[in-house]
């Protein structure tokens, strides 16, 4: 079993299968059982095959030829948490096991990551104090096919698997099964003639359409597509392409609703924003094109999955990391000669020639670069201050925000991030913790007054990605992708969950639940472990909790890690904790208003049911992973953090200070463990705090909801109206781009037209007064005379006939007189 | 005379659809579908003869990854003024040729509705592929201008004859805008005729321009003996100025030898001197040639501020002059700065080529932005061609090969390229919105996208085609247009980073108005506009003329190499020739700064470095050596 061309094409057919399903589903979809019924069985099996084949990857290809290690400092192994916390207060080198890891793949040749398994079992002699920095992850890179070369530069479709990419194939075609057969049921009333409420026509009628059942499984198709497609990629122009068709998904699926006004708006909003993200990202993508000259995230491999080397064993076609990150430079991020000589033409950069200023013209360029590709990550990942579009975008049926615009798709910056961080300077990190700070905390208090179901839980998705950002820029990249995973899982049970309430009741108002936990016990307990899972819960100190607990916790250390070295960012630490309480309470709040107390509209009420078996089995098995998912199997290292650990970015285990900025200082991942029991405490102590509020508010009724917001009006208006970004960007962006495409246009009928014009005009009153002046006196004067001369002449020639023959013969005897004479003379002249 | 002489198979495709015109002139009266079939069928078979050049290892066929002139030869016309039949086509040429021929007949089969004058409308309409066709495959600037002029005046009428409301209006600025160009384009022609030797040019570099031609393997010079030994017009005179020379020492009254012929002025204008001399203004003669030839064609292209014909033309054209006019007459401008401007005028090109790329960017965001502003649903797709183009303008201009960037051609490459792609893309997808703005304007009978909506209820599989083709033009990955945008758009950091955020920026605008007008036309509860029974669902034959497009579309966007593998070998030998040059230039440069001591950055106008001709490494050392005909230098 040969992992370098097992995996590609296993992952391969995985990602291809859904766009087989969404192209028969284009072409036949609606022939395909009544009302296109079938559509939806191709379209889950499709995206089912795709899981096993992902499964089957990872647990029959991956894992057998790359064990996992217990080097976890994440939060998985319960109690040996202590100890291993404790290790690491001075030194992390004292670990064994951390170094069986390092050593191994610093052990061998740095490329030859094949081999990385193999070494690792005789790495214990390696020398263990000689390095500080981690080694690239093991890899299999290869091509598809190239779109097109220009010499050296090459545009290719082509893969980058580790175990990041596994288990991120894992993650989203598990989600993306769960939430086909969840459609299948919710999407229900697409089978038959379809009445939207929310459409009024002109008669006043509601609108009335054939059901579009098999349209939905189509674009779910190719979203899944899409999806895989960016994790797959092997370099940044695959993932922009797939990252542009994820959009376009997005775009459909929001826009499900055609006919509906504010639906077809939303979806627009989400992708114009998006494309605001993506105008940074091609800035970003093309400084790197121009000075790196490559897109590839890994090196050349042959056919074995072994790099390949030129004959002096140098790196035949090294990619970005590797150019970026080399071994003699202990894989740090040090810009290239070319990245400094680019970065030198930028405007505000002194060059004076030093080493110094060298590497700040780099670094320039680089932090361009990063923060370039970033974007991307802002728009896609609905981050500050492109973040208006997602809950919008809440306009789609219920599975697709289960799906795209909570578990997979707005991840989907989360991860590339992550991808691409080896490219990252501490400043371009520095911005992103920033973003994710500002982030997660707006979104927190946006969601405490929102009472639409969904839009609460947009908003926690948008905070929670924040967390994820902000983890990915204080340094902690195996924090901020391990609540990527754990978050895909509740997050898209909490949205399955609202999706089976809003079924239920027909309403997204929370304001008009309440006891619906009697009606729909499943719906509402497997809700309240997503809740619980989100907020963290778990034992401090003791180290067992559902799966938000590890994640959240490790997220809380880094930060605290961070404010520790970083005193002036301690804001990047308060954010955090202060959102960790928020999170709670917004959640709690969302639970109590939803399924307990008692009803607050009865006909709701009793109109309500429990949602059928294929909505509420999808359900309970993301429930059981939202528990779970932190967990290692049972007696063995196999967890996702620990296979995440496989997928380590090159070089970014060690510290690393700013080169712009002087005083920032990135820490290294292990410092994160000094803090494991102060940030343990404050995420539990937190947290219980916002679960106690809302419960002293919502379940215990305490207080009063309206009276508090009666006493907070001017706060609750601000946060009621989303701090106001919607209106802000309104003013400052649409309606001054627009007032310039009327100018521009008008520009060109006004102004250039008028100068036409006005040149035809001249051109015209020119020829005229030519006509006029010349033509007319001149011209045509001088032909009247001619003529009028020619005329009297003939007159006066006229009274010559008289009819009389005599004075005729006079005439012609005077004329051959006049002209023999003149001969005459003629010939005289001439001949003398 | 068969017709795998390539005289024979590129005259007869040209001209072709001219002889079927005036067949069709003598066509009984009132026969009007008879017609029309009949004009469809010469437009198809004038497809399938472009077509036969696909065909391998034939008399005459299109080698895949030659980068030189292929099929190429030149006849006599005018051997008084050294004016020939001459054609050929190679990877710039070629892809715009099947281009042309196959939206002709998409276009004639749009022409359906059209049932006012038939006969004149075939008759103009066969005799517009003529013209285009003509110039893509001219290699003589007089030939060039010829069928550059054959084309305008069909053009002219069918707007003015079968156009909306507006249409003598439109024709005329249409027709003046573009003879004003003409115009310039005349006097430059002249200007670098009369400028012009073509003795000054040795053997291989005289094969470079296919006046001379030898069999594989065959050595420049003795072919070029065998030339001048043959009983060719041109051989004689260039024997007769030679000699004329030769007794002549004094070199004021030398004689000189002018050409029309395309390629002889590329080599003239890359290897020697002889548009170096100052004209006006302390500029050269070159300097004002590119400038005025520039005008002539970004007027076509058309790049703002000389883009106004072009809303109006389009508006008021019917929906086949429309798509022909955006798939491929726009493209005749571009063709002639990558085959004209740039080779012609490399020093120009190089010293302007900023001021170009500002035109570019401009056109692109201006474009943008107006189109976002329009209320007319074809005024605002008229628009979005002048911002599509605007990346072509740019993606020829980024002149990247220069020593303070790392000396890096290959980033040139990737945007001319990228340009061409764009080219192409721009005929699939313009043309294909153009169409489906015509199937509700015949439906309808109106374009203000206030007054539609609702339309996929109605005409679900129209709709589902028409956003897929406005996604094209979007630039949606794995469609047409974004190949071309992103290789544009990737080239142009290389030679400033200013270019390309704006240019970048255009994403987001290109977003907005299209996703904007599909909301307005396709979306929504219900139709707005008057004639709502008319909106029946799309016919056979509007399906037969769209998918093709789409498909063509996704072709594109999905494997690019399709249309690369044709194009790139051409585009890059061109773009290596220009770099080439530019290295002299800053070799010149520095060399000039050592010997003043200067630390000024300017570009030397000097001497021009000889490249390597592509059939040997024979570098002259400088340009003046002339060889006649009995005993040839070198």
């Amino acid at each position: 079993m040969d992992p370098a061309s097992l995996l590609p094409s296993l992952l391969t057919a995985a990602w291809l299968i859904p766009l087989a399903s969404f192209v028969v589903i284009v072409f036949f979809g609606k022939h395909m059982g009544p009302h296109g019924k079938l559509a939806g069985h191709v379209a889950t099996l499709s995206i089912g095959t795709s899981c096993l084949l992902s499964m089957i990857a990872l647990f029959g290809v991956w894992l057998p030829s790359h064990p996992v290690e217990a080097v976890s400092h994440g939060a998985s192994h319960g109690t040996e948490h202590h100890e291993e916390g404790d290790a690491h207060q001075n030194d992390h080198e004292a670990d064994p096991h951390e170094h069986e890891k390092e050593a191994a793949s610093v052990g061998s040749s740095p490329y030859q990551l094949a081999s990385y398994a193999l070494v690792a079992e005789d790495s214990h002699e390696e020398d263990h104090s000689a390095h500080s920095n981690n080694d690239p992850p093991p890899y299999y890179t290869g091509e598809y096919y190239t779109l097109a070369s220009f010499g050296s530069l090459k545009l290719v479709l082509s893969y980058y698997i580790d175990t990041l990419t596994v288990v991120m194939f894992c993650m989203v075609t598990l989600i993306a099964t769960c939430v086909h057969v969840y459609a299948m049921g919710y999407m229900h009333d697409e089978l038959h003639d379809f009445t939207d409420h929310e459409v009024t026509l002109s008669n006043g009628a509601h609108l009335k359409r054939p059901g579009r059942y098999w349209r939905f499984f189509q674009y779910l198709s190719l979203f899944c597509f899409s999806m895989l497609g960016i994790v797959i990629a092997g370099n940044l122009a695959m993932v922009f392409v797939f990252w542009e068709l994820v959009g376009i998904c997005s775009y459909f699926l929001i826009g499900f609703y055609i006919e509906r006004h504010s639906a077809s708006t939303a979806a627009n909003k989400a992708f114009i924003v998006n494309r605001v993200g993506d105008f940074g990202m091609l800035i970003g993508m093309m400084a790197l094109w121009a000075s790196v000259g490559t897109f590839a995230f890994g090196d050349m491999q042959d056919e074995s999955g072994k790099t390949l080397v030129t004959e002096s064993g140098e790196i035949a076609d090294p990619g970005l990391f590797t150019q970026l990150r080399t071994a003699e430079n202990d894989h740090h991020l040090v810009p290239t000669e070319q990245i400094v000589k680019d970065g030198e033409r930028l405007a505000w950069v002194e060059a004076d020639g030093s080493s110094e200023s060298d590497s700040k013209a780099g670094s320039w360029l680089l932090l361009i670069a990063g923060v370039g590709v970033f974007c991307g990550c802002i728009g896609k990942s609905a981050q500050f201050p492109l973040h208006v579009w997602l809950p919008d975008a809440m306009e789609g049926p219920t599975p697709v925000s289960a799906l795209v615009h909570s578990a997979t798709m707005v991840a989907a910056g989360v991860y590339l991030t992550g991808r691409f961080y080896p490219v990252f300077t501490p400043e371009a990190l520095l911005v992103i913790a920033y973003v994710g700070a500002i982030t997660l905390f707006i979104a927190a208090t946006i969601a405490i007054t929102a009472t639409d179901i969904k839009r609460v839980l947009a908003y926690s998705t948008v905070s929670q990605l924040g967390y994820m950002m902000l983890s990915l820029g204080l340094g902690g990249w195996m924090a901020g992708m391990f609540h990527l995973i754990t978050h895909a899982f509740f997050k898209g049970l909490l949205f399955m969950g609202s999706g089976s309430v809003i079924h239920a009741v027909h309403t997204n108002d929370m304001t008009e639940m309440g006891g619906l936990r009697k009606k729909m016990p499943i719906t509402a307990y497997t809700m309240l472990i997503g809740c619980l899972a989100i907020i963290g819960a778990g034992v401090p100190l003791v180290g067992m909790g559902l799966s938000g607990y590890y994640s959240k916790d490790s997220i809380i250390e880094h930060a605290w890690s961070f404010a520790d070295k970083n005193p002036v960012h301690i804001v990047l630490l308060i954010a955090p904790v202060l959102g960790a309480m928020i999170t709670a309470f917004y959640m709690f709040r969302l639970w109590y208003m939803t399924f307990a107390g008692e009803p607050r509209n009865k006909q709701r009420y009793d109109h309500a049911h429990e949602s059928p078996s294929t909505m509420t089995t999808p359900l309970i098995i993301l429930a059981v992973f939202a528990v779970a998912v932190g967990w290692n199997i049972p007696s063995t290292d196999v967890g996702v953090s620990n296979m995440l650990q496989q997928a380590r970015p090159v070089g970014t285990l060690a510290a690393s200070q700013g080169v712009l900025l002087e005083n920032l200082t990135i820490p290294s991942e292990h410092d994160a463990h000094n803090y494991y029991i102060p940030a343990g405490l404050a995420a539990f102590g937190t947290a219980a705090a916002g679960l106690l509020l809302a419960t002293i508010i919502y379940l215990w009724n305490l207080l009063n909801p309206s009276e508090i917001k009666q006493s907070f009006r001017p706060i609750h208006s601000f946060l009621w109206n989303k701090w106001w970004f919607d209106e802000l960007y309104w003013a400052i962006f649409v309606v001054p781009t627009m007032m310039i495409a009327k100018l521009a246009s008008s520009f060109d009928r006004g102004v250039i037209d008028t100068f036409l014009h006005g040149t035809a005009a001249t051109a015209k009153g020119g020829a005229r007064v030519v006509d006029a002046v010349f033509d007319r006196t001149v011209v045509d004067g001088s032909v009247n005379a001619f003529a009028r001369g020619t005329w009297d002449f003939g007159l006066m020639l006229k009274k010559l006939q008289t009819g009389s023959l005599r004075q005729y013969i006079l005439f012609i005897v005077v004329g051959a007189l006049v002209l023999f004479v003149s001969a005459f003379f003629t010939i005289v002249i001439a001949g003398s | 005379m068969s017709l795998s002489e390539p005289k024979v198979y590129l005259s007869f495709l040209v001209f072709l659809p001219a002889v079927a015109a005036l067949v069709l002139a003598f066509f009984p009266r009132g026969k009007e579908e008879v017609l029309k079939f009949a004009t469809l069928g010469v437009t198809m078979f004038t497809f399938i003869l472009s077509l036969g050049l696909f065909r391998q290892g034939a008399g005459i066929d299109f080698e895949m990854g030659v980068a030189e002139m292929q099929n190429l030869f030149a006849l006599d016309w005018i051997p008084s003024f050294g004016i020939q039949y001459m054609m050929g086509i190679d990877g710039i040429s070629f892809p715009l040729v099947v281009l042309t021929t196959f939206l002709c007949v998409l276009a004639m089969g749009a022409s359906w509705p059209i049932n006012k004058h038939v006969k004149a409308y075939c008759i103009l309409f066969l005799l517009l592929e003529t013209g285009i066709l003509g110039c893509f495959v001219s290699l003589d600037f007089f030939l060039f201008y010829v069928f550059w002029e054959v084309m305008l005046l069909p053009m002219y009428f069918l707007i003015g004859v079968w156009g909306g409301p507006r249409r003598e209006y439109a024709a005329i600025k249409f027709f003046l805008y573009t003879l004003f160009g003409s115009v310039l384009m005349l006097i430059a022609i002249l200007m670098l005729y009369f400028n012009s030797d073509l003795t000054e040019l040795n053997a291989t570099q005289l094969a470079n321009t296919g006046i001379i031609s030898f069999a594989e393997e065959g050595d420049a010079q003795s072919a070029m003996d065998e030339w001048l030994a043959g009983d060719s017009d041109l051989a004689k005179e260039y024997a007769a100025v030679n000699s004329a020379n030769e007794s002549n020492a004094d070199e004021s009254t030398r004689r000189q030898l002018h050409t029309f012929n395309i390629l002889a002025l590329q080599q003239i204008g890359q290897n020697t001197s002889q548009f170096q001399g100052t004209a006006l203004f302390g500029q050269t003669v070159g300097w004002w040639a590119f400038l005025m030839l520039f005008v002539g064609f970004v007027i076509k292209v058309p790049g703002v501020p000389f883009h106004t014909w072009l809303p109006d033309a389009h508006v008021e054209a019917p929906t086949p002059i429309s798509m022909i006019l955006a798939g491929i007459l726009l493209k005749l401008g571009g063709y002639g700065i990558l085959r004209i401007c740039y080779p012609i005028c490399p020093h120009a090109g190089y010293d302007l080529a900023y001021f170009v790329c500002l035109l570019g960017v401009v056109s692109m965001v201006w474009g943008a932005f107006a189109a976002l502003a329009q209320k007319d649903f074809k005024r605002m797709v008229a628009y979005s061609s002048v911002s599509h183009m605007g990346y072509v303008v740019l993606g020829f201009a980024v002149w990247s090969a220069f020593g303070s960037n790392g000396y890096n051609p290959e980033y040139w490459e990737m945007g001319v390229n990228g340009a061409m792609f764009q080219m192409i893309a721009h005929g699939i997808s313009s043309a294909g919105m153009f169409f489906m703005v015509g199937v509700v304007y015949d439906r309808v009978h109106h374009r203000n996208l206030e007054e539609f909506g609702g339309l996929f209820a109605k005409m679900p599989v129209y709709s589902g085609l028409a956003v897929g083709i406005f996604f094209a033009g979007l630039g949606l990955p794995g469609l047409c247009g974004f190949i071309g945008e992103v290789l544009v758009v990737l080239s142009v950091w290389k030679y400033s980073y200013v270019l390309a955020i704006i240019s970048a920026s255009v994403v987001i605008l290109t977003a907005g108005y299209i996703l904007w007008a599909i909301q307005r036309v396709y979306l929504g509860a219900e139709y707005k506009g008057p004639h709502p029974e008319a909106l029946v669902p799309i016919t056979m034959r509007e399906l037969a003329i769209a998918s093709p497009l789409l498909a063509l579309a996704i072709v594109l966007g999905v494997y690019p190499r399709v249309l690369l593998d044709y194009m790139q070998p051409s585009v890059d030998r061109q773009v290596e020739r220009l770099a080439e040059l530019t290295e002299g230039f800053e070799e010149q440069e520095k060399a000039r700064q050592e010997l003043e001591g200067t630390e000024e950055v300017a570009i030397a106008r000097a001497q021009p470095r000889l490249p390597d001709g592509i059939f040997g490494s024979d570098v002259l050392p400088n340009t003046t050596l002339k060889f006649s005909s009995t005993e040839p230098a070198q």
